[in-house]
């Protein structure tokens, strides 16, 4: 596959190792002379050039691009690139890093934007996953269905603590996805019983989230 | 929304002068002007942007009745507006809710987008339109290769590098204007012409009638239109006509001031 990745900083350039590792061909597109280090990603491509602007583009043949990312540490950038990258080149899938909180809300479909991925987000998410018991936790949301992956850490009284998983009326359009329990993963299956501890993981759409964190609160659906 | 009160309250009053849309390139200052030909409708603007032209569109627009909101992002900036000024002023990012909203863009009747980054601008004219559902946008697009990209998505740019540069060739070369494409003996040329809101809904061959000029083609959405015998005039098109170049000026006349049909103008200069 070849993307393009807008913005060479340390997002994008780990990013791009990543995807190099996994057999993919990339392209680093920054503006700024100092962030092409070539030596630190020698096996993409790099190019020196405003990622907003058409020329440039043109020169990056994103037409060509399955997957391009907008990674800059600027939100307004991100969003121009996205744009342009879905309405001009037609490219297929578009990822944009959100820099700033507030600025989420701008990330959606109108500006070509396929998945955001909002790095203060994440790492709330991942915090609060960390230090929560008990409390629903969202660790990130897919952008175009509206569904959630969300995170419950069994306290001790849970009371679904016992409860068979086929026994457990879930509210609709939830999926318990995965049991972390002492370390390993656990794919749930109608028998088996959930237990204090446990890590669930459920694919959720936004309009029950209430719902499931009041079942796994009160133990009824 | 006030500007239909506003008809309502001025039957006698040409339609187009209040008409919202989907107006391009050069013509949203023509559109903005609209506005402020309504005689006792006062109207809120909200300019994003307090340099040269943000703050000059301020004082107009108040100079003129019209209630003004000015954002910056950086507060020293408000200081061009002097002291004269006495429309709100707004520390902050042009395209932030809260700024809009504090700069009333809720009952704001137009918006300009004239910061110096032209990200700023799309994004805060695509949000006061898309968002809060302000008719009248218009950006300031520094980039021409954006402004046209811009303005096919249907968002109303001011492209003012490619608008300077054609000022400036038009003064530059001997010819005074400068038309798309000339043939070799220098009489027949193709170039875009300006035409009156008037003229959209109306059908190509009237428009060669009144103009006495053949119509090349249309620019529409990006896309070449060729005229056939019902193609009618759209918003937003660009008409290229092919003509004398000695006859471009009558024919611009001819179709800014006069409505179809060869009736007198309802705009009434």
């Amino acid at each position: 596959m070849r993307v393009a990745i807008a913005g060479a900083g340390a997002v994008g350039t780990s990013i791009a190792a990543e995807l190099l590792d996994n057999g993919h061909e990339v392209l680093l597109i920054d503006k700024n002379p100092r962030a092409i280090a070539v030596d630190s990603v020698p096996r993409a491509e790099w190019l020196l050039a405003d990622a907003c602007e058409i020329a440039s583009l043109d020169e990056a043949s994103l037409e060509r691009c399955q997957v391009v990312i907008a990674a800059t540490g600027d939100d307004k950038a991100n969003l121009v690139v996205s744009l342009l990258a879905k309405t001009e080149y037609g490219v297929p899938r578009v990822v944009a890093r959100i820099n700033e909180p507030n600025n989420e809300w701008l990330f959606n479909e109108s500006w070509g934007v396929d998945v955001a991925v909002s790095t203060p987000r994440l790492l709330s998410a991942l915090v609060e996953e960390a230090v929560s018991v008990g409390d629903l936790v969202r660790l990130m949301t897919f952008r175009q269905s509206e569904a959630s992956l969300v995170e419950l850490t069994m306290p001790d009284d849970a009371p679904l603590a016992g409860r068979r998983i086929g026994d457990i009326q879930w509210p609709a359009d939830t999926a318990l996805v995965a049991i972390l329990r002492d370390g390993r993963v656990i794919v749930p299956a109608v028998d088996d019983p959930l237990e204090t501890g446990d890590e669930l993981l459920f694919v959720t759409s936004e309009d029950v989230e209430d719902e499931l964190a009041a079942l796994l609160a009160d133990g009824h659906g | 929304m006030l500007l239909v009160f506003s008809w309502r309250e001025y039957p006698g009053r040409p339609s187009h002068l209040v008409r919202t849309g989907n107006t391009v390139g050069g013509h949203i200052s023509h559109a903005l002007a609209g506005t402020v030909l309504i005689q006792g409708a006062v109207v809120h603007i909200v300019i994003m942007g307090c340099g040269r032209v943000g703050s000059t569109l301020a004082h107009i627009l108040e100079d003129q009745g019209h209630s003004v909101a000015v954002i910056d992002q950086d507060r020293d900036a408000f200081r061009k507006l002097g002291s004269t000024f006495k429309g709100k002023k707004i520390t902050g990012i042009g395209f932030d809710q809260n700024v809009l909203s504090e700069a009333g863009i809720e009952h704001a009747d137009a918006f300009a987008a004239v910061s110096s980054g032209d990200n700023s601008n799309v994004i805060a004219a695509r949000v006061a339109r898309e968002s809060f559902g302000v008719k009248r946008v218009a950006a300031r697009i520094y980039d021409p290769r954006r402004a046209e990209v811009y303005q096919r998505l249907g968002i109303p740019t001011v492209a003012t590098v490619r608008w300077t540069a054609d000022q400036m060739l038009r003064r530059l070369l001997p010819e005074g204007s400068e038309p798309l494409w000339r043939d070799p003996t220098g009489a027949v040329v193709l170039a875009d012409v300006a035409y009156g809101e008037d003229w959209v809904g109306e059908k190509t061959s009237a428009v060669e009638e009144a103009a006495r000029a053949r119509v090349a083609f249309l620019s529409r959405l990006g896309e070449v239109v060729m005229p056939g015998p019902g193609t009618v005039l759209q918003e937003g098109d660009v008409l290229h006509m092919i003509a004398l170049e000695g006859d471009l000026e009558r024919i611009s006349a001819a179709l800014s001031s006069r409505a179809p049909g060869g009736k007198a103008s309802k705009g009434g200069r």
